[in-house]
């Protein structure tokens, strides 16, 4: 099956076409998932932002970046897990025409950026935190941090423009 | 009653400079998007610590010190970017009810936190004890959450809902 075939299938499922309004009864589900999504997204840049922005020494200088990060992350991977599930739900609506968007293709892109900045920056300067958890963080960090913001950035601007653009 | 103000401003040199580009509504929004993660990740992460639902390694007056200067920050960017969109597309913003409601929404939950954030910095230590927490705290919580969830809800669909009533 090629990937074409393969978007087809999936746009044909009953919840894709739900997803379009094409079912009696479905009309509003699209806006109402898309708002859904927003009210997670908010969240999930909002306390990435928080994190974020102690790394780099602007905000929360009061909490330990250990204890913030403990604090916020769990909350972030839940509101990220809601996010998913609906951008799922609405990339199913039009499969064929997301996967040959680039704004929607960038918006991965920088989201795939930023999960391997995490990484990097988890089993790289935070393994050693206990150093600088009160105290300012090393150049590593602030880096981490700045291309954390600036990459999430992105995901929020190539999201938005994904609904021009298709 | 503001279709005659809406299609006068809709005429407007500004107005119609605005139109002229395409790129100023999208990036507009994704500004405002950003901003709203701001302004609602803080509300919320403020909201579950007043509900005692995590977020306990600082006081409460510690966390609410700490975010609300960025909630009123934010507060700004929403403001200037929604005139922004409201100056190029005037009669989509004014002919919906949703934008009406969003509006009165967002002066009451702005005030809420005002006289919230007053309140703690007058007397952090009745706040930040769980014993002696007015009753108001949670009442709060709650309130300015649902609040800020119905603005997302009215945000977002007054994009659904204006081609209706226009």
């Amino acid at each position: 099956m090629s990937l074409a075939e393969l978007l087809t299938a999936l746009e044909d499922w009953p919840i894709s076409a739900a997803m379009r309004g094409e079912t009696p009864g479905t009309e509003w589900l699209f806006p109402i998932v898309e708002t859904l999504h927003v009210m997670a997204l908010t969240i999930v840049v909002g306390t990435i932002a928080m994190v974020d922005l102690r790394l780099l020494g602007i905000a929360s200088r009061d909490s330990s970046v250990s204890r913030l990060s403990n604090e916020v992350l769990p909350w972030t991977w839940t509101a990220w897990g809601v996010a998913a599930v609906c951008g799922t739900l609405l990339f199913l609506a039009k499969a064929a025409t997301y996967t040959g968007n680039l704004q929607f293709l960038l918006k991965f892109a920088c989201m795939g950026l930023a999960a391997l900045n995490m990484l990097i920056f988890h089993f790289g300067a935070y393994r050693r935190v206990a150093r600088w958890d009160l105290s300012e963080p090393p150049m590593s960090a602030k880096v981490a941090g700045a291309l954390s913001l600036s990459l999430w950035i992105g995901v929020v601007f190539f999201g938005r423009w994904v609904g021009f653009t298709t | 009653m503001f279709r005659p103000f809406a299609d006068w401003l809709a005429d407007t040199p500004l107005s119609r400079t605005l139109q002229d580009h395409a790129w100023v509504v999208p990036t507009s929004q994704s500004i405002h998007i950003l901003a709203v993660s701001i302004v609602f990740g803080s509300a919320c992460m403020i909201n579950l610590r007043l509900l005692g639902v995590g977020l306990s390694g600082r006081s409460v007056s510690q966390l609410s010190n700490s975010l609300v200067p960025w909630m009123w920050r934010g507060l700004v960017v929403l403001l200037a970017t929604g005139v922004i969109q409201t100056v190029t597309e005037p009669v989509r913003q004014f002919v919906t009810p949703m934008f009406w409601a969003k509006m009165m929404m967002i002066v009451v939950v702005a005030t809420m936190t005002a006289l919230y954030a007053k309140a703690v910095r007058r007397n952090a230590p009745v706040w930040d004890a769980a014993a002696s927490r007015p009753w108001r705290a949670k009442a709060f919580a709650v309130l300015s959450t649902l609040l800020w969830l119905a603005i997302i809800v009215c945000g977002r669909f007054i994009g659904y809902t204006w081609s209706f009533y226009a």
